[in-house]
């Protein structure tokens, strides 16, 4: 463990917070001049095993390379010191529009700038959609894994809870070959 | 207790959230909207705009669905519910993390995971899309945020934000 301060830990983690919006990309950039340039507390090494366990484990991937970075660090508390930063700004910042949503969602000109919004939502749900797919729709085996369980959501509506356990239960089967 | 199955419900669906913070978004349409009719699809839109306006990960619209549902406390405790999976898997795995990483099981379920997801995430485009696409602008500022987003660098939260600007102007 380095000799690094849950204080220091906290703070570097709520400047990553506060100022990395949008993607997860940018944040990535952020999380590496901050850590690995800045305040050496990792090396390039380690800073990429912590991008690969976050994305690996449930949840926000970039919330739990966080989590991984700070317990390494400091151990549980650590872990807990880069939640808090990170999560903090935007808790703060979605208490005050969720009180302002709530008075005035109902007037005429919020209605129309939400819709507008709306209207973003869906583009940019589909451009993950777009963006993930160019990454890992590489093979006709992927690809089908896709459409299958497009089609069991969208036409058969069954659980996406249990879509993704059986698809990861059928992932172990179809791409075992090779393996131990 | 109506917030207990709140907090339970946030907590497994970000359990299973696998392969990217986005894989939450058809998990909770399913049980916060379609199941127990917690938002209607409309507010449920509004809460991933509001999650991805704020810095940070998108998750913590979880924050903002709690808050709108239970109040104050129900926005701490989705907080909580939402990073707990995360915290108690991940300092599991970081003692092992070595096995984790180069372990068969993990990789080969990923290999179906990750796509299954994009044809999930695709599933609940459309859905979103017939609640929030009604009329010729709605559908030039969805296919304009795609584009930006998609074939640009941009920032999602610009586009966001520009998109209320034409919705103040158009809509």
């Amino acid at each position: 463990m380095k000799d690094v301060s849950l204080k220091d830990i906290f703070l570097i983690f709520l400047k990553i917070g506060a100022f990395a919006f949008g993607g997860v990309y940018s944040m990535l950039a952020f999380f590496e001049k901050e850590l690995v340039h800045k305040k050496k507390w990792l090396g390039h090494e380690e800073f990429a095993e912590s991008i690969v366990i976050g994305q690996l484990t449930p949840g926000a991937p970039i919330v739990n390379t966080g989590i991984f970075i700070g317990y390494t660090l400091k151990r549980f508390k650590g872990a807990l010191a880069t939640i808090a930063g990170q999560v903090l700004p935007s808790f703060l910042l979605v208490l005050i529009i969720a009180s302002l949503y709530i008075k005035y969602k109902d007037i005429p000109l919020i209605r129309s700038v939400l819709k507008g919004i709306g209207s973003a939502v869906v583009g940019l749900v589909a451009s993950v959609v777009y963006s993930m797919g160019k990454k890992f729709l590489t093979s006709y085996k992927s690809i089908s894994f896709a459409v299958i369980a497009f089609l069991c959501l969208a036409i058969f509506k069954l659980n996406p809870i249990a879509l993704i356990i059986i698809s990861g239960i059928a992932g172990l089967i179809v791409y075992r070959r090779g393996k131990i | 207790m109506e917030i207990l199955k709140f907090l339970w419900t946030i907590f497994y669906i970000n359990l299973f959230t696998i392969g990217g913070g986005y894989v939450m978004i058809p998990l909770l349409q399913r049980e916060i909207v379609d199941h127990y009719h917690w938002l209607t699809n409309k507010e449920f839109i509004d809460s991933i705009a509001i999650g991805q306006l704020t810095p940070g990960p998108l998750t913590i619209m979880n924050a903002f669905i709690g808050y709108k549902v239970f109040g104050f406390w129900g926005s701490i405790g989705a907080v909580v519910s939402t990073y707990l999976p995360s915290i108690i898997i991940v300092t599991i795995v970081s003692h092992y993390y070595v096995q984790f990483r180069s372990s068969w099981i993990v990789n080969s379920s990923f290999q179906g995971i990750r796509p299954a997801v994009i044809g999930l995430l695709a599933a609940v485009a459309i859905t979103l899309g017939k609640e929030s696409l009604i009329d010729i602008p709605t559908v030039l500022i969805a296919v304009g945020s795609f584009s930006v987003i998609a074939f640009t660098k941009t920032d999602p939260t610009f586009v966001i934000l520009g998109a209320g600007v034409l919705g103040a102007l158009l809509l």
